[in-house]
């Protein structure tokens, strides 16, 4: 076959190959938008448990976000093949989200989330714990960045005063969620531009 | 000189070849995914994929999902195998070529 097959189809195949096992592995899914959506709900919690002073802000908005997110990703993965690395990944936000809405259902509901630093410090070190297992995982720089952001945040929330905690917390929401969240969506949207089809 | 290597036919199949290589990526795929990473047109991905299933390279499970029929296409070992082989050949057969 060799003889009739020119060097330059050879080098073709292989990198067709190469392209082929990366389009596999590539995180096929859609995760951008989920981080836009935790961030906009920790703000619409911090805002409500601010001014509406309800033990019900932090629960409530949980799990309506675990909800949406459930049901919106299970409506995206029913084309995306499972992927062990996905799968690592998806463990992690699982994990995350149920130990956020089970600690802070419970905290909440138990009248002892009333210490604004020490919430944020445990908020700030999930997220950072999170975020840096992911990073690690994928060797994703930006994403390690928005660990080391967060653990930034719990560090200085025990330091700093009441108003120096919450600005900070409010910057790593923006950055590491909401900035982090369009940067992942358009770094996926240049990830799915159109190839032309492959002939038998 | 050595005597260069065969290129295994099944695997050299432009489509086949990617085909394998999606799967070597992933647990299992759907027909629907592969079809839209390869943009090959239904009859022609069915057909390939098929000649893939003949000769042991790919374990194809039917299932019903919500009542919508489901075909999920997997690498088999004996695939994985042949697609390394197919790899090995090709670099031997490009040899210094690989670098220019």
């Amino acid at each position: 076959m060799q003889d009739h097959t020119t060097e330059q189809e050879l080098k073709d195949r292989l990198s067709l190959i190469e392209s082929m096992i990366a389009e596999g592995r590539r995180n096929t899914e859609s995760w951008g938008w989920t981080f836009v959506l935790w961030g906009a709900v920790y703000y619409l919690a911090i805002a409500w448990s601010a001014w509406g002073h309800s033990v019900w802000a932090w629960p409530v908005t949980m799990l309506i976000a675990v909800i949406v997110t459930i049901g919106v990703a299970s409506l995206k993965a029913g084309n995306h093949p499972e992927t062990t690395l996905g799968r690592a990944i998806g463990s992690i936000w699982i994990a995350l989200g149920i130990s956020m809405f089970l600690l802070f259902l419970a905290l909440g509901l138990s009248g002892r989330l009333t210490d604004q630093h020490l919430f944020v410090a445990v908020i700030s070190a999930m997220l950072g714990m999170a975020n840096g297992a992911s990073a690690l995982i994928l060797r994703w720089k930006v994403q390690f960045a928005c660990a080391v952001v967060w653990w930034v945040a719990a560090v200085t929330t025990c330091l700093g005063t009441d108003a120096q905690s919450m600005i900070v917390f409010l910057a790593a929401i923006f950055l590491c969620q909401i900035v982090f969240g369009i940067y992942g969506a358009i770094a996926e949207a240049q990830e799915r531009k159109p190839r032309g089809p492959i002939h038998a | 000189m050595p005597d260069l290597p065969a290129l295994n036919p099944v695997v050299h199949g432009r489509l086949r070849l990617a085909l394998l290589s999606l799967l070597s990526g992933v647990e299992e795929a759907e027909f629907t995914w592969l079809r839209a990473k390869t943009e090959a047109t239904d009859g022609n991905l069915g057909a390939q994929l098929l000649k893939l299933e003949e000769a042991g390279y790919v374990a194809v499970e039917k299932k019903f999902v919500l009542r919508k029929p489901q075909t999920l296409y997997r690498i088999t070992e004996t695939g994985r195998q042949a697609l390394t082989e197919y790899v090995q050949a090709l670099k031997q057969l490009l040899g210094p070529a690989m670098d220019a």
